[in-house]
């Protein structure tokens, strides 16, 4: 009982509420005044416009920059990471073609030092041939010439010494056949 | 023992012809409430990024906000740049609603008593429970859904859509008894647009009013009846409820704003839209 007084307690004034509803105009039954209406919407404004002005639009701003640069720093690193990659291929192909170019020209210089050496030899024997083949020629015709000169210094020797000998018992012809006839038998 | 709240707010006092309310004294103060708010906001949006810092403290957690309000706006507007945009509209609706609410459910609220003669009232009481806040920022809501639509679309291209005298000429100009049968009946759906708009806004403001109002009901009662423990649990669906209405009615005027600033282009993805609105709206009062 105690429990239905204090409800009916709450559901009178709604039921008076509903009655005035019914009856009159529902819009003032709900407190609806224009005055109030145009406060609060007052209020409102002026909530929306320090909102609007003061927080949302620099934030969402920043917020939209910050976006834009991340993506930018995104890309960026994108950008870097490829082009090291890039480099780093370069870079081994160069190294590559750096090794092959070195050791293309040390081949290069060996064969040429190879031949330079068998040319050199080559040209060291034909050289000391020649000076061998000169030694003799030049050994041969010394040989000739002493041969020569020998002959006829010993002609005069003897020439002198059978004239020596022989001055007083030959004449001038019979001296000179002598002198043939020994040179003959040198 | 407290008073069941009447229907409507109290005045407490009077500035010239204005009755000042106790509804209108909570608002004005929620009000106050956010300037202090964005003051110290600026002071460290002036701290952190003018010089290109990390944001803290308050800005960071401002910023947290709107990231997770631009989320969900995202799954209505489809569009990043339309959520941007509404931003502010939708954003103050959601935060000061939220606020208010929440603001509502603190000690203090309907507890504070003025004596003025033999009746007493309250001092404070939830902004929401005035239908004059309520049906001021549904009229808000839906007026700016219809500027907006007008500044995006152009002014005859949308008043097509309520008062279809372009459709029906293009109807007659084809000269097929069909389509002129359609844009006629097209017509007085046109027609009964005009009423869903009012509507809207009717459905808006009624539907915050009664849900917070009757949670401050269902907290005087409860209070009367046993006011130690029991309260709580419904304390805490207040809380949800608060929340959850607040989301209701920014989610439903960002529909209203995303409807109306969307080129539509023929019928059926006039009737699509209009189609997808109803859905919406009949979900929401379940809630």
């Amino acid at each position: 009982m105690n429990l239905l007084h204090y409800l009916a307690q709450f559901i009178i004034p709604i039921a008076r509420a509903q009655e005035t509803a019914a009856s009159g105009n529902p819009a003032a039954a709900l407190g609806v005044d224009w005055r109030l209406f145009v406060a609060q919407l007052i209020n409102f404004g002026i909530l929306l416009f320090v909102l609007w002005k003061w927080a949302f639009v620099p934030i969402a701003k920043k917020l939209e920059e910050r976006t834009a640069k991340i993506e930018k720093s995104l890309h960026d690193a994108d950008r870097i990471e490829k082009e090291k990659r890039e480099f780093e291929n370069w870079r081994q192909a160069e190294i590559i073609k750096t090794r092959q170019e070195a050791s293309a020209v040390v081949t290069a210089a060996q064969s040429e030092a190879q031949k330079a050496k068998q040319q050199i030899a080559a040209e060291t024997k034909a050289e000391q041939e020649k000076i061998v083949a000169q030694a003799k020629q030049q050994i041969d015709s010394e040989k000739n010439r002493s041969i020569a000169e020998a002959k006829s210094e010993i002609a005069n020797l003897v020439t002198a010494a059978a004239e020596k000998i022989l001055r007083k018992k030959l004449d001038a012809k019979a001296d000179q056949e002598l002198i043939k006839e020994s040179l003959k038998s040198i | 023992m407290a008073a069941i709240p009447p229907l409507a707010a109290e005045p407490i006092f009077h500035i010239s012809r204005l009755p000042v309310t106790n509804s209108y004294i909570n608002s004005t103060l929620t009000l106050f409430g956010f300037i202090v708010f964005i003051i110290f906001l600026n002071a460290g949006i002036k701290k952190y990024y003018s010089k290109s810092r990390a944001p803290k403290g308050i800005v960071n957690f401002f910023e947290g906000v709107l990231e997770f309000m631009l989320g969900y706006f995202d799954q209505v507007t489809h569009d990043r740049k339309k959520s941007v945009k509404f931003l502010p509209v939708v954003g103050t609706l959601f935060l000061f609603i939220l606020v208010s609410n929440w603001i509502g459910l603190l000690p203090g609220i309907n507890s504070v008593i003025i004596h003025r003669g033999a009746e007493t009232l309250p001092l404070f009481r939830p902004a929401d429970t005035d239908l004059n806040l309520t049906l001021a920022m549904a009229v808000f809501a839906v007026a700016i859904s219809h500027i907006l639509g007008v500044a995006t679309i152009g002014f005859f291209r949308y008043a097509n859509r309520f008062i279809k005298l372009g459709d029906l000429y293009q109807a007659v100009k084809s000269l097929k008894p069909v389509n002129i049968l359609t844009a006629i009946v097209e017509f007085f759906v046109g027609i009964i647009e005009i009423f869903s708009e009012i509507a809207k806004m009717v459905s808006l403001s009624l539907r915050l009013f009664g849900n917070i109002f009757a949670g401050e009901v269902l907290m005087t009662v409860l209070a009367g009846l046993i006011p130690y423990l029991v309260p709580l649990p419904f304390m805490a669906l207040e809380l949800l409820v608060g929340l959850i209405q607040a989301v209701v009615f920014t989610m439903l005027a960002l529909v209203y704003l995303t409807m109306a600033t969307t080129d539509t282009h023929g019928h059926a993805e006039i009737d699509g839209h209009s189609g997808h609105a109803e859905a919406e709206e009949n979900q929401v009062p379940a809630v």
